[in-house]
């Protein structure tokens, strides 16, 4: 269940974080965010990154929940580049 | 200005990146095949239950006492004058109990050894052909083969520490880390390229510069063993040494009166109460059989991150705890920790596939450098049609060395089902066969032309990969649908690994083909940029 809550705790934060960087904001939604929405993107997905440590610690201690956090940001970061891209290319192809 | 510039040589930056590339590039080969066997390795006694057919899964935990008592017998009768032996205890991963042996040397001869796997509900020797299963992989992962284990650990030392030192060097090199960060420009050839290198480098960061670095630890005492012989000098100094690092007791010199073990049952019975029933790792024994026997249960890798010796010392005979060690010197702890991430037999089934997904990944980010290597190359080269000899040789080593281990290590499972069980030497001769696999793959890659090795390599791994379980049913009485039926997720695993495997090949060869073909009508249509890197690399 923690692996499942971490995860999409992770998810949502990358998804954040991907939309307060210039690019993904210009591929996906056309335009830049203005600077406080680009702050606020930002700390909702540090805050969610937190929130999934705290989960995998809460679970599992500071040992085993350290290991599984650094799996489960690779694995989000990952999903969410997969997804830019999958979304990037079907853009294109509309085009 | 560019006089300047050169007056004052290449900046720290640039330096960085020359540094990156050619530490990833001498040894890259061996890395990618040390990151692809050790990625694979996370599931070494999956792949080991799924290459012993014969041997039934367990649909129900058995008890590690029980076990360890029906197997000391067992050993008891094969080996009657063991001077040591160990158990390795089975757990939810796998079917069969290991253990081995040493008998004293007759003479002036050697010390004899002997191991097996044993069946944990009949105590017996299982009754399953020859393999080294997935061990094979994860001995290759450290030591290679084909040469003395001393070699081939200075070996993936010799690439570990390359691979530290492009990490950093890659880090600096990197200037937009944090705002390339889900960059992925396609079709951009070598600029795609480098987005999925850095990407597959920088988000599994942590855990590349983790298992890099831990990597080295294990073997640290073969790498820099200075400071141990400067500081160990007594035997009594090394047996202390040995306490902190194993759990293998050296007992007494034997006595000479023939006593029987005590009941190795009621040994593990204590460690239960003490760790749980299922936390049990091994049952070693020094001089069983004698007065002066000692039995040491150690503590199962399930319950923390650390391969610190944890056990429990007992007489022998009287079955008497004497004493219990549960803690070691930080140091020592700390190599134990790190030990223990890097192999990471702590993990639960999620924590083991996420090693496994992120280690994947980082094969992929060695193999994307490789590749990369030749993509900004053939850009500058003055005929792309003839490259230069180095050029030639990164690229056809390239092709065997990522196209051609799939199929070589599919050639291993292969190897596994079809040859005869009654084989001489079997176990050796299904390494045989991924070596002479992996053999014929660089000649092929030499002879042909690079693209179409390319592509006739991946695709040969995709079929191979994708008729994984066919060969499994035609060839054992537990096929895909029968596994998936009865819940044996070991095999279905395996099988449809294989499958999903198959589709990654075969999504890699028909990119290549295609963008290779669109390579060829119109020359200016190269010059747009839009060909995603693998076609150049496959243009020749």
């Amino acid at each position: 269940m923690s692996h499942t809550v971490a995860q999409l705790l992770c998810l949502v934060g990358f998804s954040a974080l991907a939309f307060g960087l210039r690019r993904p904001q210009h591929d996906i939604l056309r335009r830049s965010l203005r600077r406080p929405v680009v702050l606020a993107l930002r700390a909702v997905g540090a805050c969610a990154l937190l929130a999934a440590l705290a989960v995998l610690v809460d679970a599992s201690g500071w040992g085993f929940g350290l290991v599984k956090f650094s799996g489960h940001t690779t694995l989000a970061a990952a999903l969410v580049y997969l997804a830019l891209i999958g979304y990037g290319r079907r853009s294109a192809m509309r085009q | 200005m560019p006089h300047d510039q050169h007056a004052k040589g290449p900046g720290f930056r640039q330096s960085m990146s020359g540094l990156h590339t050619w530490t990833g590039l001498l040894l890259g080969w061996v890395l990618y095949a040390m990151f692809l066997t050790g990625t694979v390795s996370f599931f070494k006694d999956e792949l080991s239950q799924w290459m012993r057919p014969e041997l039934p899964r367990l649909t129900q935990p058995l008890d590690p006492a029980v076990v360890a008592q029906r197997v000391a017998d067992e050993i008891g009768r094969i080996a009657p004058n063991a001077s040591q032996w160990s158990i390795k205890l089975p757990d939810g991963r796998s079917n069969t109990v290991y253990a081995f042996w040493r008998t004293p040397g007759v003479g002036k001869g050697a010390p004899g050894f002997g191991q097996d796997y044993f069946d944990p509900i009949t105590g017996h020797r299982a009754e399953a052909r020859e393999t080294l299963g997935g061990d094979f992989f994860y001995r290759f992962h450290f030591q290679f083969y084909y040469m003395s284990p001393f070699w081939g650990r200075l070996l993936a030392g010799l690439a570990a520490m390359s691979m530290l030192v492009a990490i950093v060097a890659g880090v600096i090199t990197h200037k937009k880390i944090f705002t390339d960060f889900f960059t992925f420009r396609w079709g951009k050839g070598q600029r795609s390229w480098l987005d999925a290198h850095n990407a597959l480098s920088v988000f599994g960061l942590p855990f590349h510069v983790m298992i890099t670095y831990t990597g080295l630890v294990t073997l640290m005492a073969l790498y820099v063993p200075w400071g141990e012989r400067t500081a160990i000098k007594t035997p009594a100094e090394r047996q202390q040494l040995t306490a902190e690092l194993s759990a293998f007791i050296r007992a007494d010199k034997p006595g000479g009166d023939k006593v029987p073990l005590g009941s190795i049952e009621a040994m593990v019975r204590q460690a239960q109460q003490r760790w749980g029933t299922t936390d049990v790792g091994r049952v070693n024994s020094a001089n069983p059989g004698d007065a002066t026997a000692r039995v040491a249960v150690t503590r199962g890798d399930a319950g923390r991150v650390s391969m610190s010796p944890d056990y429990l010392e007992f007489d022998g005979v009287t079955a008497k705890l004497l004493k219990v060690h549960d803690h070691v010197g930080a140091a020592a702890e700390t190599r134990g920790v790190l030990y223990a991430l890097h192999i990471g037999r702590f993990s639960d089934l999620e924590t083991r596939w996420l090693y496994f997904i992120v280690s994947f990944m980082g094969t992929a980010m060695v193999g994307t450098g490789l590749v990369m290597w030749t993509v900004k190359r053939r850009q500058k080269l003055p005929d792309p049609e003839r490259p230069f000899f180095g050029f030639r040789l990164v690229e056809r080593l390239n092709i065997a060395s990522i196209a051609g281990l799939s199929i070589a290590m599919t050639a291993f499972l292969w190897a596994n089902r079809l040859l005869p069980n009654a084989m001489a030497d079997r176990a050796f001769w299904e390494i045989h066969v991924f070596f002479i696999v992996w053999g014929l793959t660089l000649l092929h890659a030499l002879l042909r032309p690079a693209k179409s090795a390319w592509v006739e390599q991946l695709w040969t791994a995709a079929a191979l990969l994708a008729l994984i379980p066919v060969l499994n049913a035609a060839t054992t009485q537990r096929p895909l649908w029968h596994s998936l039926a009865s819940g044996d997720w070991v095999f279905a695993g395996i099988d449809l690994m294989c499958v999903a495997l198959a589709l990654l090949h075969a999504v890699l060869a028909i990119r290549t083909a295609r963008n290779s073909a669109r390579l060829r009508p119109p020359r200016s249509a190269s010059k747009r940029g839009g060909i995603p890197a693998m076609s150049r690399e496959a243009a020749t």
